[in-house]
């Protein structure tokens, strides 16, 4: 098939998916008493059209695409972590750990504070990819084992004011939460044409860059590629399973707790108003997985696919307001969602035959 | 199941007409006409790349062709996918398996049909193939324990379970060795005629097809050279209008080798080699004492094997397949690590299956199966090319794009590799042509062993005739080379040193000029030297 070609297939999937998705949502919508039109509105308003929107998006964004980022390295070497979730709160503990217990004042703290929070996500990672190298564990059960985990070592952090919990001063009479960031440990928000966003999102569209690249071109992106796609040659090649798939794991990791620590410093009202709180990770994790599949596990790719996620999720914050009830705009953002991951579920599968017939069938 | 048509011997099975197929900028196909009768077998020879397997993939549906037409029994079709050729009673054995090791050969052969499992009447079946067409073969063994000769006949027996009356073989016996394969080929074809089902054979031994099929088809780039009966048909003339020069045959050289007349003057280009060789006296690969066990602690595959390596001398290792051959090459290859004893190269101890370990230390693989351990294919041609030593094209741990081009470049100029450009996904090469890749690769990275496991698998005609002076001149170099291979008569005509494996031991060492195909045979059955 020639580049036109694919393009324009996948102009039409998507299109389809997407037309498939809104009118069954509509019907939906309809049938409950409400009006769809506002519901598309609401959508669009919410996500870019809005004043200070767009900002909001990218903020969401940013976490998201560093997610999908760690996804797509890990998914190269050939494993399957499904973990971020975990990954990133664990991320983000530890950026709340050396914030309020190591760190001190001052932007240098900034950065360490979310080398800690990658620093997290790659020991949570990591655990993992001791089971799996160690012990032959799949990691894709460890990896999703360890997100419970990962929930219930938090909580049980936000209990000790020695680990995670704040002082009775500034906690109130709340239980469970951190101290807030004081103001000069924050990421900076500048304003941009009235949307605010964290500069995070500069920083994670640099990785992507780097991602890309260190994969297409350097000799360790070559050999983690080779392991992913044939072990036995890579071993014989010299390319130490163990060594870089761990490796490869690890990263995974780090880019999802540095997602964590940049949520947490980063503000916006979404993410704990940048206080460690339970539920703080809010599903950024497990989106972000679902950026890495509908981008199919590439890092450029991965930029447009965590903006769209991201304008699904501000979207769907307006959807609540035009008096559609909440759990019908789950529903909506639900098969949106699906409408996302159709079409690369499509191609995947039947790229995924033919490649087959064509290795196999081929003398 | 069989198709509509009757068995009116007039009508043809299948009529291609025009067949076009373009691969980009590539014709795969240009303009092919084919026509097969019920009860006749139709061999098709041609380089590598010439387009065969293209060809057979428009009749099995899993190419669809730009141009052309197809006839089934008389009657215009469309095959859009394997499903559909099979409802039309097409059946094809590929060269590659697709079989499950875990399951017996008879869940195997039923792996795959609609409604309930009728477990002793697959059994049943597999049973009466077996018996019916001399594919001899225990329906209940695991496949993963069986040999490829052993794995052919179950992919075989799965294809006619479905009773096709049209059978297609695309390279069924590059992993037999020849006596399967004539033995294979001479019930196939008995039945065949005896039950009017029309069969195609493509092919790169010319003995075979001159020995199996009623008419040949010869094609070059895509189109139709040369069809002529068998009877018209002799190797030296088949090669020829296949690659459109002259060719020395292996079953001519072998067989020259054998006679008194290689002691005389002019012998050609083989008579030189043992003036020229200095094989030296210190081995450079010296395998001590190795002994490998199955998984589970199982059977030995290799049972304390002892082998000296010199430089530039060929070892042969002859042997019916499956008798330790593939566990030599795995641990040649850092793949699996030994039980006991030890490898050494150039005198220091080799950490057997650490990564790349062997090839640190300077041992080249062609392995035996080149999907296996030998290219990645769905990376590109110059990333197969340059696996196992990427640095060589890199600065800082950055690969150089130029550097990259053009080394590979040179590699698929010099190797005759036919693809569309260094970037080609290694996939869309042809079976041979991908074997070149791993050829190129190896030979170019200047080892100092050099294990070849059926170097010459897939290759045509020229290209065999190439791969043949190659190692030998790589001897020449000074390499050592462990030539491990299925075909005696490849073994006779390179080697100067030969033994023979079974049950995963050594039994017996000849030298060159002691061997020959009855010597080897008496060995290769189990009797001791
Ligand atoms: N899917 C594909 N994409 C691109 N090129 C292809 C594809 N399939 C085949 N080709 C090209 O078409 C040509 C013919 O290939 P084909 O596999 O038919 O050769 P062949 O005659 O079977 O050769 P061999 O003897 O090596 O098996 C080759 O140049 C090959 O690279
Ligand atoms: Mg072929």
């Amino acid at each position: 098939m020639t580049r036109g070609a694919r393009a324009a297939e996948w102009v039409v999937l998507y299109a389809l998916s997407i037309v498939v998705a809104l009118a069954i949502s509509s019907v939906i919508v309809k049938a409950t008493g409400g009006d769809w039109w506002p519901v598309v509105e609401a959508l669009v308003d919410g996500s870019i059209k809005a004043p200070g929107r767009w900002g909001e998006t990218l903020g969401i964004a940013a976490p998201l695409l560093l997610v999908a980022l760690g996804t797509v390295i890990s998914a190269k070497a050939g494993l399957i972590n499904i973990g971020q979730e975990g990954q990133l709160l664990m991320g983000a503990a530890f950026a709340v750990f050396f914030s309020f217990r190591i760190g001190g004042p001052g932007p240098l703290n900034v950065v360490l504070l979310l080398l800690f929070g990658a620093l997290g996500g790659a020991v949570w990672a990591s655990v993992a990819g001791l089971l799996r190298f160690w012990r032959g564990v799949p990691e894709v059960l460890s990896t999703l084992l360890l997100v419970f985990v990962a929930v219930q070592a938090v909580g049980y952090g936000l209990k000790w004011q020695w680990l995670l919990l704040a002082d009775e001063a500034s906690r109130g009479n709340r239980n469970l939460v951190s101290e807030q960031l004081a103001k000069d440990n924050r990421i900076p928000r500048p304003d941009i044409f009235g949307n605010e966003f964290p500069i995070t999102v500069y920083v994670a569209l640099a990785l992507a860059l780097a991602v890309a690249y260190v994969l297409a071109r350097t000799v360790w992106g070559f050999r983690l590629r080779m392991l992913g796609h044939n072990p036995r040659a890579a071993q014989r090649s010299g390319v130490s399973s163990t060594v870089y798939g761990a490796t490869a794991l690890a990263i995974g990791g780090a880019f999802a707790g540095l997602a964590g620590a940049a949520m947490f410093a980063g503000g916006g009202f979404s993410f704990g108003n940048y206080r460690l709180v339970p539920g703080f990770s809010d599903f950024i994790g497990w989106t972000g997985l679902l950026v890495a599949l509908m981008a199919r596990e590439r890092a450029l790719p991965a930029v447009v696919a965590a903006f769209v996620f991201a304008m699904l999720r501000t979207g769907a914050g307006f959807v609540n307001s035009t008096g559609v009830e909440s759990r019908i705009t789950d529903v909506v953002q639900g098969l949106l969602v699906l409408a996302l991951l159709v079409p690369p579920a499509v191609v995947f599968l039947r790229d995924r035959r033919r490649a087959r017939a064509a290795a196999t069938e081929r003398v | 199941m069989t198709g509509t048509g009757g068995s009116d011997p007039s009508v043809p099975a299948v009529q291609l007409t025009g067949i076009t197929k373009r691969f980009g900028g590539i014709v795969a196909c240009d303009q092919v006409d084919l026509t097969l009768y019920r009860g006749l077998v139709h061999g098709i020879l041609g380089e590598n790349g010439a387009g065969k397997s293209t060809l057979m993939k428009v009749l099995i549906g899993l190419v669809l062709p730009d141009e052309g037409s197809i006839l089934i029994d008389g009657q215009p079709r469309t095959i859009h996918d394997p499903l559909a050729a099979a409802a039309l009673g097409i059946g094809m054995v590929h060269q590659h398996f697709s079989l499950v090791d875990q399951l017996s050969v008879w869940e195997n052969v039923a792996l795959g049909e609609a409604g309930k499992l009728d477990s002793s009447g697959v059994r049943r079946r597999v049973a009466a193939i077996s018996e019916q067409y001399g594919l001899d073969i225990d329906p209940e063994a695991q496949v993963g324990t069986l040999t490829a000769g052993l794995r052919q006949r179950v992919e075989i027996i799965k294809c006619l379970r479905r009773d096709p009356h049209i059978l297609v073989f695309d390279e069924p016996t590059s992993v037999l060795t020849p006596e399967e394969s004539e033995q294979l080929f001479s019930t196939l074809r008995e039945v065949v005629a005896a039950e009017n089902r029309a069969v195609v054979l493509v092919s790169h031994k010319l003995d075979e097809v001159l020995h199996a099929t009623d008419e040949i088809t010869i094609m070059r780039q895509g189109r139709v050279v040369d069809r002529r009966p068998t009877t018209d048909a002799d190797a030296r003339s088949l090669a020829r209008a296949m690659v459109g020069r002259e060719v020395s045959l292996r079953s001519e050289r072998a067989a020259f080798g054998l006679t008194e007349i290689e002691e005389a003057a002019d012998v050609g280009p083989e008579d030189g080699q043992a003036a020229e060789t200095v094989i030296s006296d210190e081995p450079v690969l010296r395998i001590e004492g190795v002994t490998v066990r199955g998984r589970r602690g199982g059977a030995r595959l290799l049972d304390d094997i002892s082998l000296d390596l010199r430089a530039g001398e060929i070892v042969g290792v002859a042997g019916v397949e499956g008798n330790g051959q593939r566990t030599l090459g795995d641990l040649l290859s850092s793949l699996v690590p030994l039980d006991s004893g030890q490898v050494v190269v150039n005198d220091s101890v080799v950490r057997t299956g650490a990564p790349g370990a062997m090839a640190k230390a300077g041992i080249g693989v062609i392995p035996e199966d080149r999907h296996d351990s030998g290219v990645v294919l769905d990376m590109t041609v110059a990333e197969n090319l340059l696996m196992v030593d990427p640095h060589r094209v890199a600065r800082h741990g950055v690969m150089d794009k130029g550097q990259v081009t053009e080394a590979a470049q040179q590699m698929i100029e010099e190797f005759d590799i036919g693809c569309s450009g260094p970037d080609a996904p290694l996939w869309s090469l042809s079976g041979g042509n991908q074997q070149r890749v791993v050829l190129a690769r190896e030979l170019a990275a200047d080892p100092d062993v050099l294990v070849a496991a059926q170097p010459t698998r897939g290759l045509d005609v020229g290209a065999i005739e190439y791969m043949t002076d190659r190692l030998r001149q790589t001897a020449v170099d000074g390499v050592a080379v462990l030539l491990i291979s299925s075909e005696l008569e490849e073994i006779l005509e390179l080697s100067d040193r030969i033994v023979v494996m079974s049950r995963g031991r050594i039994v017996g060492e000849l030298s060159h000029d002691d061997a020959n195909l009855e010597t080897l045979g008496l060995l290769m059955g189990g009797s001791e030297a």
